[in-house]
């Protein structure tokens, strides 16, 4: 049995006070409450010594809100994990779904909010990075990224903003460029995403990093290892003092003074040169079988990845720090264990295939060190120089916390009077306003800067239209493998505006959104996955929050029986001047039976026939209508589950039957804004009359976002056959492709817009604020 | 030779990243394509079984990605290393009449290495020509139309009628042609009078147009050039993304049988399989 170093520090905790503690763990950074620390007191009274300052820091980092979600957890299971199918393959890093016979996808969306927040380019660039590890790790090739970003208002007054608070167009200008400079140089199409403007957002961005890949079936790795002879190979990047206690600083609130911190060391630095390789490198090794398994290293560096595989093998391990190579000299022995240096893998390696695996990764210049060592009892013990700086019982240090922690749920805006502003008087200039607001605006900027086809393999693409003209559209697909037409629909949606007013109707429509968005191209919802962004969970109704968007996401998602494998929660999103407005992000996959009968969201033909799928309600709450005009109302657009189903089931078999010429969905805006855009895509005006729809104000009929609603212009000739297929949900036949310019009209009223001031109006927005010319 | 022999080397180093799909291209065209490390060209960290040489295959293709992370400037580095390297190599692979392909990062090296433009010899010494920075400043995805121009010389776009105009998808930061400023003109003619000019960006009507048809501000509008023997030709846009209709931008408003990009791949297969 090795000594412990004698160099080591041993840190006074046996007989600490309970001030003591408060002091240590605020010192050393771990991020541990009183209770916990009180915990890890009790543990190591039970060994009879002192902890060492390697322990102390490993444990901080293996039992951090980000790391063990300890808040999260209890609310996670009762709704979300819960929901379970056949067609989940493995629950790991990332969510392992059956594809095909031969193939499975992998899918997860994760934060990298505090980050970005502070220094945008790299925050979001390391986001980029982790997330493609995590599909990564289960032996899976990314096909797919998905960007869903959150800023405060781009025209915020510079002299209003609060002192440490960076101006939304400088975060946004640095988080896109972060995406375009990691992403493009990885070579892995950034597909889908989207990008939302909101006072909360201010002080707190929220960047959101998804990934979708496929593996055979056959090369699918767990996150583990698998005999107790296994070597762990570290791979990738050398190991610095970038990023440490990431996951700590991610545990807490953002402060003011907290950025000086962050900059000195929190933050990660992104090298995609070194990660490219390193992803064909362990794909590579996986198709040859030299590999037991595989994990990223993320938050928590070494720290973590060593103890979760170890244990999730039913062993432990023993590493060899002074082996770990170094970006610097000089680090300690604590820096380099929970260092989060950014293109690093750790693989688990049976010892007759560690010869080919170095000599493989020497060939591709991807550095390969063997670092360890899996051992039979289940603990973890790193020697550095011989010495032994940690050893830690595995059950106790992976076991963290788990909490049921206070909540409460408001329901004052359920009594807050509507404010409904008077009907327009000019409803062609209402139009004009809310398609040239930034969160329905052209998203262009955007998008040509990221490379959204690299591989070949994006069929439907993002901006979808007559060339020179095309317009947003509801999901991108993917054709994933050469042999096959079969593909993967990946959509996002998020409605922070639905959310801080009803949070449960929120997280309702966002699993509604997404999947209607995958139904407008001819998928099936298959799969979801969620980033969950809250604020302080510690606060009770920061949690009331929380728990009531899981259970709208869970209510909806257990209904349509669509399982969520991975997911991710990051709390503490809230400075001082107040917290995000709660923002579930989810990410949905569905399955598309053949790529060739997709279809996008642009108008194709004059005289086509236009339909309205779903029913309009007076539900105006959250709406963009009244975010541009002013105005309150409780009543956020609900979700009926089992409409929602069949609607789902009709409008898939009608585009896969091939009856719908094009088709989007009803969100942001309302019908007025789908028509134009699908206007705009074909470059081919719209007549529709409201008139005969629902008894609402014509505001409502043009502008409500009521969830299960599509615009459906059907080839002529095939009416019959569409209306046959969608007889069992509300449709109902709204005006025709006509012209050159959109006109809707109610009753009494009409609107009418040339197609070139419609398109002037949606295109500029962004690029009037960022620069360039659409 | 049968189309099934043609053996097309793919050379990747880090950094590259289209390989998967532009080797995907060839292998639907018939040929035989394997993705091959610089450093397995070069023997170097290799067994026996994984060294490969560069006189072994009929095309030459550098595919597009950021190689080395295209620091110092796009191409730069890999540019640097094969010349220094393995330009004997590659100037008698050149000067046999082997095709070698160049598609955005891979246009960008060829440039660097001076074998484009390639007008007074196969290799020039210093490079003769430059990708710059677009004008927009920014990194540009986006479909583009290209007119073919070459009267004949370019082996590579052979099954394209002169004047037709095929789609593919530009996605670059540095894509814009440009010729010393003192020599602009010179160079510019002697290019048109050697027929080197292959594509230039069009718009919708078929017209030479600006940004965005011309997401770069290239001179003359010219997305792609081949070398005064025809064999080496490189452009910016990606003919590997539009080689299936399904591919292409707007292909939901018409489905083609095939892609633009096909006619690329074919041609180049069409005149090795006739040569050698």
């Amino acid at each position: 049995m090795e000594e412990f170093s004698s160099e080591i520090r041993f840190v006074s905790l046996l007989d600490a006070s309970d001030d003591d503690m408060v002091l240590l763990s605020d010192e050393g950074g771990l991020a541990l409450d009183l209770a916990e620390m009180k915990r890890v007191q009790e543990y190591y009274r039970g060994k009879g010594r002192e902890p060492t300052d390697v322990e102390l820091q490993s444990i901080g980092q293996a039992w951090s809100e980000h790391c063990c979600y300890k808040s999260s957890k209890v609310f996670l299971k009762e709704y979300l994990m819960s929901i379970d199918t056949p067609s989940v393959i493995l629950r790991g890093d990332a969510g392992v779904v059956d594809f095909d016979e031969d193939h499975a996808y992998a899918l997860r969306i994760e934060s990298h909010n505090h980050p970005s927040a502070v220094e945008p380019y790299g925050g979001a660039a390391t986001g980029i990075g982790g997330i493609i590890r995590d599909v990564l790790c289960m032996g899976a090739q990314p096909v797919a990224l998905i960007d869903p970003l959150h800023f405060g208002p781009l025209d915020f007054p510079h002299d209003k903003l609060p002192k440490g608070v960076k101006h939304p167009r400088y975060l946004f200008e640095g988080v896109v460029a972060g995406i375009r400079d990691y992403g493009n140089r990885i070579g892995i199409p950034t597909v889908s995403g989207s990008v939302h403007f909101h006072d909360g957002y201010l002080g707190n961005c929220i960047i959101n990093v998804g990934c979708v890949g496929i593996a055979k079936k056959k090369n699918i790795l767990k996150n583990a290892v698998k005999t107790d002879s296994d070597v762990f190979i570290l791979v990738g990047g050398r190991t610095g003092r970038d990023g440490i206690h990431g996951v700590t600083y991610a545990s807490v609130e953002l402060t003011e003074d907290m950025e000086e911190e962050w900059m000195g060391g929190a933050v990660q630095l992104g090298d995609p040169i070194t990660k490219e390789p390193l992803i064909h490198t362990c794909l590579e090794a996986a198709e040859r079988g030299l590999l037991n398994g595989m994990k990223d290293l993320g938050g928590g560096g070494l720290s973590c990845v060593v103890g979760e595989m170890a244990l999730a093998g039913g062993f432990g391990a023993e590493v060899n720090l002074e082996k770990v190579p170094l970006k610097e000299e000089g680090l300690q022995p604590w820096e380099m264990w929970i260092s989060e240096s950014q293109e690093r893998m750790m693989l688990a390696v049976a010892p007759e295939k560690v010869d080919d695996v170095l000599h493989l990764f020497k060939l591709y210049d991807v550095l390969a060190t063997p670092i360890g060592r899996v051992i039979k009892d289940r603990i973890v013990r790193v020697l550095y120089e011989g010495k032994k700086i940690l050893e830690l019982d595995l059950d106790f240090y992976t076991a963290g916390p788990e909490y049921c922690r206070e909540y409460t749920h408001d329901t004052r805006y359920l009594e807050e009077p509507e404010a409904i502003p008077d009907e327009p008087e000019d409803y062609s200039k209402t139009i004009l306003k809310l398609i040239s607001s930034p969160n329905i605006a052209s998203k262009a900027w955007v998008i040509h800067q990221y490379d959204h086809e690299v591989r070949g393999a994006t069929v439907v693409k993002p901006l979808q239209g007559k060339m020179g003209y095309a317009c947003h559209g509801d999901a991108a697909v993917i054709k994933p493998l050469e042999h096959t037409f079969r593909g993967l629909a990946v959509a996002t949606a998020t409605n922070p505006t639905f959310s801080e007013i009803d949070p449960f109707r929120g997280g309702m429509s966002a699993v509604d959104e997404v999947c209607r968005n995958i139904a407008a191209v001819g998928g099936f919802p298959d799969s979801l996955t969620n980033c969950l962004n809250f604020g302080n969970p510690e606060k009770p109704d920061r949690l009331g929050l929380f728990r009531e968007t899981v259970r709208g996401i869970g209510h909806v998602a257990s209904h349509l029986g669509l399982p969520l494998p991975s997911g991710n929660v990051s709390f503490y999103n809230e400075t001082e001047h107040g917290h995000v407005p709660p923002t579930p992000v989810v990410l949905g996959v569905g399955k598309v039976p053949d790529v060739r009968r997709c279809i996008t969201s642009d108008l194709k033909e004059q005289d086509n026939p236009i339909f309205l799928i779903g029913d309009t309600k007076n539900e105006m709450g959250g709406s963009e209508y009244l975010r541009v005009f002013g105005g309150h109302s409780g009543t956020v657009p609900n979700v009926n589950v089992g409409m929602l189903k069949k609607s789902l089931h009709a409008v898939f078999r009608a585009v896969n039957e091939q009856t719908i010429a094009s088709c989007h969905d009803i969100s942001h805006g309302g019908i007025a804004i789908a028509i134009s855009e699908m206007a705009l895509g074909g470059d081919v005006g719209a007549f529709i009359d409201l008139s005969k729809t629902e008894r609402v104000p014509t505001s409502v009929k043009m502008f409500s976002e009521s969830n299960t609603r599509w615009l459906a212009e059907v080839w002529r000739g095939k009416e019959d056959r569409f209306l046959d297929i969608v007889s069992d949900v509300p449709v109902r036949k709204l005006g025709m492709v006509k012209g050159s310019s959109v006109i809707i009209a109610d009753s009494n009223v009409k609107a009418g817009i040339f197609l070139e001031d419609l398109s002037e109006a949606w295109k500029r927005t962004i690029y009037d604020y960022m620069g360039g010319t659409p | 030779m049968k189309v099934e022999d043609v053996k097309v080397c793919i050379l990747i180093i880090e950094g590259t990243n289209c390989e998967a799909e532009t080797s995907q291209a060839f292998r639907r065209s018939g040929a035989s394509a394997e993705i091959v490390h610089l450093k397995q060209l070069l023997g170097q960290d290799t067994k026996p079984e994984e060294t490969r040489k560069l006189e072994d295959y009929e095309i030459l293709v550098i595919p597009g990605g950021f190689s080395s992370g295209d620091y110092v400037r796009a191409g730069a580095i890999l540019a640097a290393r094969m010349k220094s390297r393995m330009e004997d190599e590659l100037v008698q692979f050149i000067d046999e009449g082997k095709p070698v392909l160049g598609i955005c990062n891979g246009f960008q090296i060829l440039v660097e290495l001076g074998v484009l433009p390639g007008i007074e010899s196969t290799m020039s010494r210093y490079p003769t020509a430059s990708l710059g920075w677009n004008d927009s400043g920014r990194f540009e995805c986006r479909p583009t139309l290209l007119e073919n121009w070459n009267k004949g010389k370019c082996i590579f776009t052979t099954k394209l009628e002169r004047g037709q105009i095929i789609q593919a998808p530009t996605a670059h930061a540095e894509g814009k042609f440009m010729l010393p400023k003192h020599r602009e003109k010179e160079l510019l003619d002697t290019l048109k009078d050697n027929d080197q000019i292959v594509f230039r960006y069009v718009d919708a009507e078929g017209q030479i147009a600006g940004y965005p048809w011309n997401p770069n501000g290239s001179l003359f509008g010219i997305a792609g050039i081949c070398n005064s023997e025809g064999n080496v030709f490189g452009m910016m846009p990606h003919p590997e993304r539009t080689y299936l209709g399904i591919q292409q931008a707007d292909w939901t408003r018409n489905v083609p049988d095939n892609g633009d990009g096909k006619a690329v791949f074919e041609s180049v297969l069409d005149h090795v399989t006739k040569k050698f």
